[in-house]
């Protein structure tokens, strides 16, 4: 079997072209790195994604802080990680680097706040 | 009881306000109802913006009558009242001989209705005028201008209201009766008492006469499309350009607002419909057409909006449009003054309208002049258009004439914060953005939106979802994405 | 009024107004002033926090705030003036400098004026989309910003005219946060943004992407209640017939970006028509001289990591003007249809260029090619060539010789 895939690793967008049989892959053609072998070849067996939202912070400078997570989770699990997210609250200051919540939902993937946010 | 008004006026746009500002000027206690959330909505803010030199009308006509006298009214109504107002002049391009002949007709015609500065123009003098439009020769109308029509009907609104007269907004009238002496006037729910009621209803005029018990006018709309470019574009059109009009319609022009915008339009359609706003796709591809073959500049890269704007007209049982009916019948609705077809050269004529309708009513009844009338308003400053040294002192004077809220019209927070504050409690985002341009330029509010909707959340106490963009229940937001209460 | 003097003041403190000043600096250069019209630094990544920024400058992905503090940082750390709240309003073409603060209207008088105003978008007016004018229609920055910046949900219901870059991570985005995506229509036959958006935005969350369509209609006339969206022909006319009336609240547009020039035509600056930025030399300079441009506001980027690099490149060059002057720039760099636009637009052929082009068409198995009389001057052959993607390639001083043309096609 082949599948085609739209590399997301990197701008280039590779189209990589996927020979496999069950869960063993034959060959990886059409990506310009090595990265691209290793995306399809998880995008084949477990597809996983990172994701990035903003949590609500009071009497800071700004109503928000934005947060990402440091490493993909399982496609299936964004919507949960988001219920997690849209549940913190932080007090200002708040700075970027900080992390809220290590290995969230047991993923493996930690959530950092990505932007500071001073006091008023 | 109530209140008893001595007079109310139906419609807060640019008729209905020069009204209640003239109102204010005797011992009156009177009240505009307006059903939009803001005093130009409708016809008011949506035309060309030309000051008429009053030309085009039929001899011995209202329209033509208050247009020449508007048209002389205009400079001094501006400075007294600080809204933009440019008297550039105007012309009618012509490419034919009876286009030539037409054009000297027209200035028979002009000048039959007493108006001035009208005479023929040869192709050096035109283009030296106006060095990018097509055209043989053309009439010039010295006198003719431009308005800020939202300028315009704001300041008479706002004048009015520091003058005494209240504003309902979002108050549409659903029922008039008789009363004993007075008039019982119900809008948006509440009822108001008033021996003196002046339909002033612009594109509902028909309706609000029918429930004023004078039934029968046939009404007829103009539908007009434009299209609006950018302000770059405006030094090529340093006065409005027309063709040489037919007995009915202007024809396609090419204008510049105020600001320096330039405009094409309108495409003119009856319609039935009163209330829909809709640009259609076949008259933008006409309109660029039609202006390309008086001034061949148009790009579509050029192009920041559409709007279309209706014209009440009310016609015979032919269907041939009528002049302004204003009129009281003492034996149907007594101390009604009823205005039909107020349609273009309404904006011009706005002014002397209101004064014939103050004339009709101290023919009835003696009215008391009001010695504290004031009819300067505060003008509202505008700090892209002051020199530097005004605007260095104005931001040592108070910082937020220092922030730039609005980038492609320089508008300052401090104006943005005058808006908000205005008189009449207009609270929309359209509202701020009538008051002081910011949202209205080549960006769209790309840049100044957040600002604003920000700012209205917090100057007057809102949730964000009650931040109104243009009328009442049409929020721009719906809420917070995080909770932060 | 008083007038100060600096070396360099640049307009803008996002991407490339911070990268241009930082660069400046490490090369010696400590006269300079940043003008930045927001409250804070940063720009566009402020509101840009989803990740996938820095893999070409940094070597790691990150999110665009974090993206923006690397350059912030090193700025306040080198400690270069940079006054926030400041809008310049004016630019002569003396690099006489108007700039509006709450402290006062400033006067700055610079030896080299550097343009990093970025861009806009294109609105539903510029393209004169048909219909009623509701609330509810809102360029994907706008909505961007009403998230990320303003804690404001703009939308219950969306559909997507265009897919460009932040509409699709706007697509994603507003999913995320539970609002109903239905649709992205895009009137070219091929999506505007880059691939692996519509994987990771759009194939992810199942949000269908119709190619050639466009909405032909606005529907309400207080908040939006529908669009009318029509499939187009190959010349992207409507054809009748095909109009589906679609319920939503909201329309978000992503139909393009333009380069914000309005200071740079107010100095005498010139324009690329195809560019709508400035034309400028391999040194970034425009016909103005002492004036100098790069980033979104010279050309518009598809990676933030190029703007940076492009403004390092442009403070070098700023340097030199300031030191002994720049080379001359006599040779052309002229282009056919197959290529939408170069950057830059003019070479002194004294030393090696990189090249930045975008093509007109997406293509496969292509080649650019840069040839000047005839003789080929550089090469690129591509897989895939697409024109949401900036293409770059190296010329090599040896190789131009005289001051003839250069021209760039792609087949």
């Amino acid at each position: 079997m082949t599948r085609d895939f739209t590399c997301i690793v990197c701008p280039n967008g590779c189209e990589i072209t996927v020979e496999y049989e069950g869960k063993n892959v034959l060959s990886v053609t059409g990506n310009l790195c090595k990265r691209g072998e290793a995306y399809v070849k998880q995008e084949l067996t477990d597809p996983r994604r990172t994701i990035a939202s903003s949590v609500a912070v009071e009497g800071g400078v700004l109503p928000l802080a934005s947060v990402r997570l440091t490493a993909p989770v399982p496609k299936e699990k964004i919507f949960d990680v988001m219920e997690e997210i849209k549940k913190i609250r932080l007090q200002a200051p708040v700075k970027a680097g900080t992390v809220l919540a290590a290995d969230i939902l047991g993923l493996g993937s930690d959530l950092i706040v990505t932007k500071t946010v001073k006091a008023r | 009881m109530g209140v008893l008004y001595d007079a109310i006026v139906i419609g807060g746009g640019v008729v209905g306000s020069a009204i209640a500002r003239e109102l204010t000027r005797y011992r009156l206690n009177c009240a505009v109802l307006e059903k939009n959330a803001d005093v130009c909505y409708e016809t008011s803010g949506r035309n060309t913006g030309v000051c008429h030199g009053g030309f085009a009308y039929d001899i011995g006509s209202l329209k033509g009558r208050f247009c020449v006298e508007g048209n002389r009214l205009m400079g001094d109504l501006a400075d007294e009242l600080g809204f933009s107002f440019e008297r550039c002049g105007k012309v009618l391009v012509g490419f034919t001989e009876w286009d030539y002949n037409r054009l000297l007709e027209v200035i028979k015609q002009g000048e039959a209705l007493g108006a001035t500065g009208l005479r023929m123009i040869d192709k050096e003098e035109l283009h030296r005028l106006i060095p990018a439009v097509e055209g043989e020769f053309a009439m010039l109308s010295e006198n003719s201008g431009i308005i800020d029509p939202f300028g315009l009907t704001i300041a008479y609104a706002e004048n009015a209201a520091e003058n005494g007269c209240r504003y309902f907004l979002d108050h549409e009238v659903t029922a008039i009766a008789r009363e004993g002496e007075n008039w019982k006037i119900t809008a948006g729910g509440e009822e108001f008492v008033t021996r003196w009621v002046i339909n002033a209803a612009g594109l509902s005029c028909g309706k609000i006469s029918e429930m004023l018990g004078i039934p029968g006018y046939r009404m007829i709309y103009s539908k007009d499309d434009y299209i609006i470019l950018d302000e770059r574009m405006g030094k090529l059109v340093p006065m409005p350009i027309y063709t040489v009009p037919s007995n009915l319609y202007m024809g396609i022009h090419v204008t510049r607002t105020t600001d320096g915008n330039v405009l094409l339009g309108p495409s003119a359609e009856d319609t039935m419909n009163n209330s829909w706003y809709g640009v259609e796709q076949k008259n933008i591809d006409m309109l660029y057409d039609e202006a390309m073959k008086i001034w061949p500049h148009v790009k579509r890269g050029d192009y920041i909006r559409t709007y279309s704007g209706i014209l009440p007209k009310w016609t015979d049982e032919n269907g041939r449009i009528q002049d302004f009916k204003i009129e009281i019948l003492d034996d149907i609705a007594p101390h009604a003054v009823n205005l039909v077809g107020i349609e273009s050269p309404g904006l011009t004529a706005s002014t002397p309208i209101a004064r014939y309708v103050l004339e009709l009513m101290k023919a009835r009844e003696d009215l008391q002049e009001n010695p504290d009338f004031n009819p300067v308003r505060q003008a509202s400053v505008r700090f892209a258009k002051l020199p530097e040294e005004e605007q260095a002192r104005l931001i040592e004077e108070d910082p937020n004439w220092g922030e730039l809220v609005c980038r492609c019209q320089k508008v300052t927070k401090a104006e943005i914060l005058r808006a908000i504050h205005n008189p009449l409690g207009v609270n929309t985002m359209v509202g701020v953005k009538y008051r002081t341009r910011a949202m209205m330029g080549r960006c769209q509010g790309g840049y100044c939106q957040m600002r604003i909707e920000q700012m209205l959340e917090e100057e007057l106490g809102l949730a964000p979802e009650e931040v109104d963009f243009n009328r009442r229940n049409a929020p721009a937001l719906f809420g917070k994405v995080r909770d932060d209460a | 009024m008083n007038i100060r003097n600096v070396d360099v003041l640049i307009v803008g403190g996002g991407p490339a107004g911070l990268a241009a000043a930082a660069e400046l600096h490490r090369q010696g250069v400590t006269d300079i002033l940043i003008c930045e019209r927001e409250k804070q630094p940063g720009g566009i990544l402020r509101q840009c926090i989803h990740d996938g920024f820095g893999l070409t400058r940094f070597g790691e992905s990150m999110s665009g705030p974090e993206y923006a503090d690397r350059f912030i940082r090193e700025v306040k750390e080198a400690g270069i003036p940079l006054i926030t709240n400041a809008s310049v309003t004016d630019i002569t073409k003396d690099r006489l400098v108007t700039v509006v603060t709450p402290e006062g209207l400033l006067k700055v008088q610079a030896r080299a004026v550097v343009l990093a105003m970025g861009c806009r978008e294109r609105t539903r007016g510029a393209l004169a989309i048909p219909g009623e004018r509701p609330a509810g229609v809102y360029t994907a920055g706008v909505a961007q910003a009403y998230m990320n910046l303003y804690n404001r949900m703009p939308a219950k219901e969306a559909v997507i005219l265009g897919s460009g870059d932040i509409g699709m991570i706007m697509a994603r985005r507003l999913t995320l946060e539970g609002v109903k995506v239905k649709a992205v229509y895009e009137i070219m036959p091929y999506a505007a943004g880059l691939p692996r958006n519509v994987e990771q935005c759009l194939n992810d969350y199942g949000i269908p992407l119709y190619l050639s369509h466009t909405v032909t209609e606005i529907h309400g006339d207080h908040r939006l209640t529908a669009v009318t969206v029509s499939a187009v022909d190959e010349h992207l006319k409507p054809i009748p017939g095909t109009e589906e009336k679609i319920p939503c609240d909201t329309l978000i547009l992503s139909v393009g970006l333009l380069p914000e020039n309005e200071l740079s035509l107010g100095a005498g600056v010139t324009l690329d028509p195809r560019t709508r930025g400035a034309e400028v030399s391999e040194y970034y300079e425009t016909d103005v001289p002492g004036i100098f441009s790069a980033g979104n506001v010279l050309h518009v980027h598809d990676l933030v990591d190029f703007v940076s690099m492009e403004a390092e490149k442009l403070a070098r060059s700023v340097t030199r003007y300031l030191a002994d002057g720049l080379p001359a720039c006599g040779i052309a760099v002229t282009c056919d249809r197959s290529v939408n636009h170069t950057v830059p637009m003019r070479l002194s052929g004294t030393e090696d260029v990189m090249l930045s082009l975008r093509v007109s068409r997406p293509g496969r198995d292509v080649t650019v090619r840069v040839t000047q009389g005839g003789r080929e001057v550089a090469a690129k052959k591509m897989k895939k060539a697409l024109p949401a993607e900036m293409i770059q390639l190296v010329l090599k001083a040896e190789k131009i010789t005289g001051t003839e043309d250069l021209e760039v096609t792609v087949s």
